[in-house]
């Protein structure tokens, strides 16, 4: 491993700055798939085969500790998961009945936030803008893939970036 | 009258009432629970018009996505205030098929996996530098999705290895 670090840094510069994601605690050799960051980094979200189930884990990314998800725990299996700039949203798929379905639970109020697809089509991949105003879905239509937007202002409460408050936003005037 | 012809009116009453409350409070229970999703409708027409469009990135006011018709795919950054794609020169090229795309909330950088030359490939585009770099994986692996963080620090990649889905993290200086 210190080998491998010492090599990497002698001809590679950005693998230097690899390294493996924080272990879960509970299991050595495991399968993680649909890595997500925090918009800050500071939280990392993936999914684990837990009990033979697909299963969203939300962890700090320095200590790998592993933060509660009061709604996650069923409806699995779980994929496609995306957090908001300070990860007070979690943004993911699951499996609710028969259909596939984005939820959003925020992390603040302990809420959860089903999102139904007009028409009763299910997505298959989502996104999550930082600030927790906008989704976009990826969804099978007609037999070929079909990337839509959604609108969540209103719904949601903005999760600013750190810091924000104390400057002027972009788009202000004076 | 007996008292067996006088119950089904009280009860029929009754049950109607009790229908009524449940539905009402059906109603307000769904309307609760569930949030129906609205659609932004000039982003969605102008993507309709692409033809396919998949791996969606949202960030900032920026949406990363792969579309295209008739198999000729092209990775494609939209301004989403301004409903119009901005241009990506240097970072689509017909020999190169894009697996996924994320975009930081600057759209300043752009991470995507590509297949060329039968071979998979990790690398981090700057659109202010116009300039595609490649991101060595150490150990070596097949990268199959990631993600970049919002603030472009840091940078999130699954990969296969031995038969395993890893995740790497990548700091990006």
């Amino acid at each position: 491993m210190a080998l491998a670090m010492a090599l990497g840094g002698c001809s590679l510069p950005w693998a230097r700055r690899s390294r493996p994601a924080p272990a879960a605690g509970w299991a050595a050799n495991l399968s993680r798939q649909d890595p997500a960051l925090s918009g800050d980094g500071r939280l990392l979200a993936s999914v684990i085969e837990r009990q033979g189930r697909a299963t969203v884990l939300l962890q700090e990314r320095s200590t790998g500790r592993v933060l509660p998800l009061r709604h996650l725990s069923r409806w699995q299996p779980h994929s496609s998961p995306s957090l908001s700039w300070r990860g007070r949203y979690l943004a993911v798929i699951v499996q609710r009945g028969a259909r596939r379905q984005a939820v959003i639970e925020d992390r603040l109020t302990n809420r959860l936030l089903p999102l139904p697809l007009p028409g009763g089509r299910e997505p298959v991949r989502l996104t999550l803008a930082p600030d927790g105003q906008r989704l976009a879905l990826e969804l099978v239509a007609a037999g070929r893939w079909r990337v839509e937007v959604f609108e969540l202002g209103g719904v949601l409460e903005v999760d600013p970036p750190a810091g924000a408050l104390l400057r002027t936003p972009a788009g202000a005037r004076p | 009258m007996t008292a067996s012809e006088r119950i089904p009116l009280p009860l029929g009453a009754l049950g109607a009432l009790g229908a009524t409350l449940l539905l009402l409070a059906t109603g307000l229970l769904t309307a609760c629970a569930a949030t129906p999703l609205r659609p932004l409708p000039a982003i969605n027409q102008r993507l309709e018009q692409n033809g396919s469009s998949r791996d969606p990135s949202l960030s900032g006011r920026w949406l990363a996505l792969v579309s295209g018709r008739d198999g000729r795919e092209r990775v494609e950054l939209i301004d989403l205030e301004l409903n119009r794609p901005v241009p990506l020169p240097g970072l689509n090229r017909p020999d190169a098929q894009t697996l996924n795309v994320s975009v930081d909330a600057s759209g300043e950088r752009i991470a995507l996996i590509r297949q060329r030359d039968g071979r998979t490939e990790l690398a981090l585009y700057s659109r202010s530098r116009q300039s595609l770099q490649p991101l060595p994986l150490d150990p070596p692996g097949v990268p199959r999705q990631l993600q970049l963080a919002a603030d472009g620090r840091v940078l999130a990649v699954q990969v296969s290895r031995g038969g395993l889905w890893q995740v790497d993290l990548i700091e990006l200086p």
